[in-house]
């Protein structure tokens, strides 16, 4: 709010300098039992997840049996399911100071650098105390660490992304499942000479086409890449960065995407794969209810299966590590923690993983187990069991640790290179150039 | 629908050209093209609404799967169904309206108020307060966007429907005192000098004389504000948060999913049931609004 | 003037619409030019840095220049398209005899339908896969060389944005335009047919002479509107593929919601207070200059 009232006083000619702004007084992020007396009172929720899904009518159903108990309780959901949008709001909400008791964000550095100013609740010490942190996977919980190791995020998902792939077009195309990533220009060039689409992908949502450039350096320089990249302590003209801008290309040039990808959506790529036109498909086991039940496309059903991220040739990390997102984490605001706040995750998240496996989703918990749905097919337990035995490492969306500004240009050149309208040259000393201007002002 | 009903009488015109009566140079040829070009322009016009509107009853399956330009091979109304179940067109759609309304409340009554002003009052720095309205004209609204949001959070306003409708009425202000002014200048001096003569007031001849004679105005203002009001995504966008308070276009996003995921039929559907409300004013208020429109220009 | 009127009643009309416009409008441009000098990602400390950003826009910033030129482009189809389509319609629709009012409505029909629907519908009209519209048509011309998709080319998505802003304001324009020529005189017309003028110099000489000043009345309101640009090419691209079809409007609109980069923003949000403003100058230079030769 000092922020704010100085621009505003400094602007202005006006009478909104005399608004009175109550300082934040931030209570300690440390301390996360707050004595004193609950008193019930309508919480709010910022969140990002879509609005009749699984976690918001979880929540909703937890808040109503929680005002039973607690008469004047109210729990108001607040979602943007569209990304973008979401976290541009969250972003100037925050400089508006008007975060609400409870909110959705990755671990970006946006976020570390609200955790540092002390505006949220240290999430490993209030797990911790509610005597659940070892209930979460370890992998549930490095998803939403910064990289200092810190945890402010709590995870309502499990996930992890596989590439999907129809066997009849393979086997069409004579080609077999890539055993290294390096295997996938060729691939997709026999898929193309048998008139095939080689991979399905939503390019207008972007994130899709960011997490191909986070395979390569994954394999080859391991989870360090990103974190010392996003800092310019490691470069895009360095081996690993160049390994991935050559093979983004040589995925372009072997025409790997469908014509247009850019500016196709969500539905109309898994359109594409479901509908038998696309070999392959990457995508999360937030889509098994689409993509391993009776609701897909029957012509193609017995010819699905996935195969998790290939390694390469001197891969330092294993085929058992690869990205295992747990979701956008929900954040609990620090100056407005109080004994009702914490009474209530408290019950809530004692009661949210039940409740969650039920439906057939992963828990971030491994206290539950999930149940699989009447019209499943074989493939949705196999999709499943993979979440036992994963490595320890996990590649990160590169989304999630880029600043803004470098994360905006990234996509956008992205693009450009895998259309071939920039040469990996270009692209790396553009990058490069942009991490130098904007990395130094997010993570001084 | 809309566009369902009015495509018959358009055919019937296309096939049965009227008989030129009036002997002309060359008509026939002229005549025949500049027909057949402003049928297909109204093809190009049309077209995409009647498409939306035949997409909404298309079943997903069939969207996904067929040709998305053919016609369908049977309608169902389920997307209207799913349309209704997600989102909350009938809020929407009630703040869309709230919204409107608010804003062209002040929009007419600031405007006339402007006008009278600077018209009928008349003062010694008219000419600066004209130019300064000009401005209003000019710039994009976008400007406005930072500045405001850090006005709004200082005093309290952002998620609130006067955080739309303030800038949605101020930077619509301009046109309105503009219309307002060029119609005021018609109407004669000796109305105000023989009510003058009666004793009236500036207030009264306001309230008797001016804002009576405005009214056909009054009614191209709101019309012509009401397209951009009602379709505002950029303020909506940036200032709302809140579920409730969400006008339409806010609301259709809304179907797009977990990660992006867009139920296509669903969107289209709750595009036909958005766009019904206006498109009902529009086509009772047609005639006024483009008289309005008509003569407000030619004035101007 | 009216005779019996007091400095009291002058500021009770005067001041309610000043205050809202000042709030709304005056006050955040000065308020832009503000913030311009700072350097602000909301939650850290303001920090005055002078010109720096000024310097950053003009000489380190190649986004920017190419949003410049993009929207300059922008302007240009959106131009040709909603005043070149208003006034051939408008003039094809005066030689109609029947059925004018029908197909004025027709022509105003997608003015009312929201940007977001707009943006949805178009993205479909555009695709290659699953085939579009567009590339449908090209198809049954016989010019299937033409197909490609419209919104990842780097050569052609500029125009495709730009094309669906044109589409939906034609019919207010043309409106506008059609009314100014039902003014033209009638006797002026027949006399120059009478000696003998084609329909071009009849047009030419006559018509448009005489709806100059609605002419240009409407080329402000195209051109204020074309600048300020900014849903269609948002919601279809956001700007992409690359920066291909980044307008200064978007490009400013991410600099402060996403990169929170709030005093550079407001430098961009400046120079496109000053480029409207010199913009409707120069129309004003150029038309009336026209005519008054």
């Amino acid at each position: 709010m000092k922020n704010l009232f100085r621009a505003a006083a400094a602007a202005a000619v006006t009478a909104l300098a005399l608004t009175a702004c109550g300082g934040g007084n931030s209570t300690d992020p440390s301390n996360v039992s707050p004595a004193g007396e609950i008193k019930p009172r309508e919480i709010s929720w910022l969140l990002s997840r879509p609005a009749d899904g699984a976690v918001i009518n979880i929540m909703k159903k937890l808040a109503d049996d929680y005002a039973k108990e607690h008469p004047g309780f109210e729990l108001n959901l607040i979602t943007t399911p569209d990304r973008p949008s979401y976290i541009q709001k969250l972003e100037t909400l925050a400089a508006a100071n008007k975060l609400p008791e409870l909110f959705d964000t990755d671990a970006t550095p946006f976020a570390q650098q609200l955790a540092k100013q002390g505006k949220m609740v240290d999430a490993e010490k209030l797990l911790k105390t509610l005597d659940m942190y070892d209930d979460y996977r370890p992998a549930a919980l490095d998803y939403q660490r910064f990289d200092d190791g810190s945890l402010y995020m709590i995870p309502f998902q499990f996930e992890l992304e596989f590439i999907w792939y129809n066997k009849a077009l393979l086997e069409k195309a004579g080609v077999g499942v890539p055993k290294s990533l390096d295997d996938i220009p060729a691939m997709c060039t026999a898929l193309r000479q048998a008139g095939i689409t080689p991979i399905a992908i939503d390019g207008q949502d972007q994130w899709p086409l960011e997490r191909y450039v986070a395979y390569q350096p994954f394999r080859e320089a391991g989870p360090d890449f990103i974190q010392k990249l996003k800092k310019g302590e490691a470069k895009f003209s360095d081996p690993a960065g160049q390994k991935t801008a050559i093979w983004m290309a040589e995925l372009g040039k072997a025409k790997c995407f469908q014509d247009g990808f850019s500016a196709q959506g969500y539905s109309d790529a898994q359109n594409h794969f479901t509908s038998g036109q696309a070999a392959m498909y990457n995508i999360g086991t937030w889509e098994l209810p689409s993509l391993a039940t009776d609701k897909l496309n029957p012509a193609v059903r017995n010819d699905i299966d996935f195969f998790t991220l290939p390694t390469t040739e001197g891969s330092v990390t294993a085929a058992n590590e690869f990205v295992s997102p747990s979701g956008i984490g929900m954040a609990v605001n620090a100056r407005t923690y109080d004994p009702l706040v914490s009474d209530f995750l408290k019950f809530a998240l004692e009661k949210y993983p039940a409740e969650y496996a039920a439906t057939g989703a992963l828990s971030p918990t491994t206290d539950v187990e999930t149940a699989v749905p009447a019209n499943a097919t074989p493939l949705y337990q196999k999709a499943l069991d993979q979440a036992k035995d994963l490595g320890e490492k996990q590649a990160m969306p590169w989304d999630t640790q880029l600043d803004p500004t470098t994360n905006g240009r990234l996509q956008q050149e992205l693009v450009l290179l895998v259309q071939g309208e920039i040469t990996p040259q270009q692209f790396t000393d553009t990058m490069d150039k942009t991490i130098a201007q904007n990395a130094p002002k997010f993570f001084k | 629908m809309i566009t369902q009903a009015a495509a018959p009488p358009t055919a019937t015109a296309a096939v049965t050209p009227p008989q030129p009566g009036r002997k002309r140079r060359r008509p026939d040829l002229f005549r025949t093209l500049s027909r057949v070009l402003i049928m297909l322009i109204v093809i190009v016009q049309v077209y995409p609404l009647a498409w939306l509107f035949v997409t909404s009853l298309r079943s997903e399956h069939d969207f996904a799967t067929g040709d998305p330009f053919a016609l369908p091979g049977s309608l169902t109304w389920d997307n209207y169904a799913r349309a209704f179940e997600t989102g909350d067109l009938g809020r929407n759609i009630l703040n869309s309206l709230t919204v409107t309304m608010g804003a062209n409340v002040l929009i007419v009554l600031l405007g006339m108020m402007a006008a009278y002003a600077i018209q009928v009052l008349g003062f010694r720095f008219s000419r600066l307060v004209r130019g300064l309205f000009l401005v209003g004209i000019i710039v994009p609204v976008q400007i406005a966007l930072v500045p405001l949001f850090i006005d709004y959070s200082a005093v309290n306003l952002l998620d609130t429907y006067q955080s739309m409708i303030i800038p949605l009425a101020g930077f619509s202000l301009p046109m309105s005192v503009y219309l307002f002014s060029s119609f005021y200048e018609y109407i004669p001096n000796e109305t105000y000098e023989a009510a003058s003569l009666d004793g009236a007031g500036p207030y009264r001849i306001f309230g008797l004389i001016t804002l009576p004679l405005s009214l056909n105005t009054v009614v191209t203002v709101v019309l012509v504000n009401s397209i951009f009001i009602w379709n505002d995504f950029i303020f909506a966008n940036t200032f709302i948060l809140s579920e409730e308070l969400k006008t339409i276009p806010l609301g259709l996003q809304n179907y797009i999913g977990a990660m992006g995921k867009v139920d296509w039929t669903a969107t289209f559907a709750a595009v036909c049931v958005t766009i019904t409300p206006l498109l009902l004013v529009f086509l009772v208020l047609n005639k006024a609004m483009i008289q309005g429109l008509e003569s407000g220009a030619t004035k101007g | 003037m009216l005779p019996n009127r007091s400095r009291t009643s002058v500021l009770v009309f005067l001041l309610p619409p000043l205050l809202l416009y000042g709030a709304a409008v005056l006050f955040p441009i000065l308020q832009s030019l503000f913030l311009s000098f700072f350097s602000w990602n909301g939650i850290s400390d303001m920090e005055f840095v002078g010109l720096d950003n000024y310097v950053r826009m003009f000489f380190a910033d190649d986004i920017f220049w190419r949003a410049f030129l993009n929207a300059l482009i922008y302007l240009a189809i959106c131009l040709v398209l909603q005043l070149g389509g208003a006034l051939v319609v408008a003039s094809l629709l005066t030689s109609l005899r029947r059925g004018r009012e029908l197909i004025k409505t027709l022509y105003l029909l997608p003015a009312v339908i929201s940007t977001v629907a707009i943006a949805f519908l178009f993205v479909r009209i555009y695709s290659l896969e699953p085939v579009g519209l567009l590339n449908q048509l090209f198809q049954w011309v016989g010019l299937g060389a033409l197909e490609r998709p419209w919104l990842s080319d780097v050569n052609t998505v500029l125009a495709a944005v730009s094309a669906p802003e044109g589409w939906r304001f034609t019919g207010l324009y043309m409106l506008i335009i059609y009314a100014a020529l039902l003014a033209v005189p009638k006797e002026l017309e027949e006399a120059a047919v009478l000696d003998g003028a084609s329909r071009w110099t009849l047009f030419t000489r006559i018509r448009f002479p005489y709806i100059r000043p609605v002419w240009i009345t409407t080329t402000i309101m195209a051109t204020t509107y074309g600048l300020r640009g900014f849903d269609i090419p948002y919601l279809m691209t956001n700007g992409g593929p690359g920066q291909s079809s980044e307008l200064l409007t978007t490009y400013m609109y991410k600099t402060a919601f996403t990169s929170t980069d709030f005093g550079y923003a407001s430098t961009i949000s400046v120079f496109i207070v000053i480029e409207c403003l010199v913009a409707v100058g120069l129309i004003l230079f150029l038309l009336k200059r026209k005519a008054d030769s």
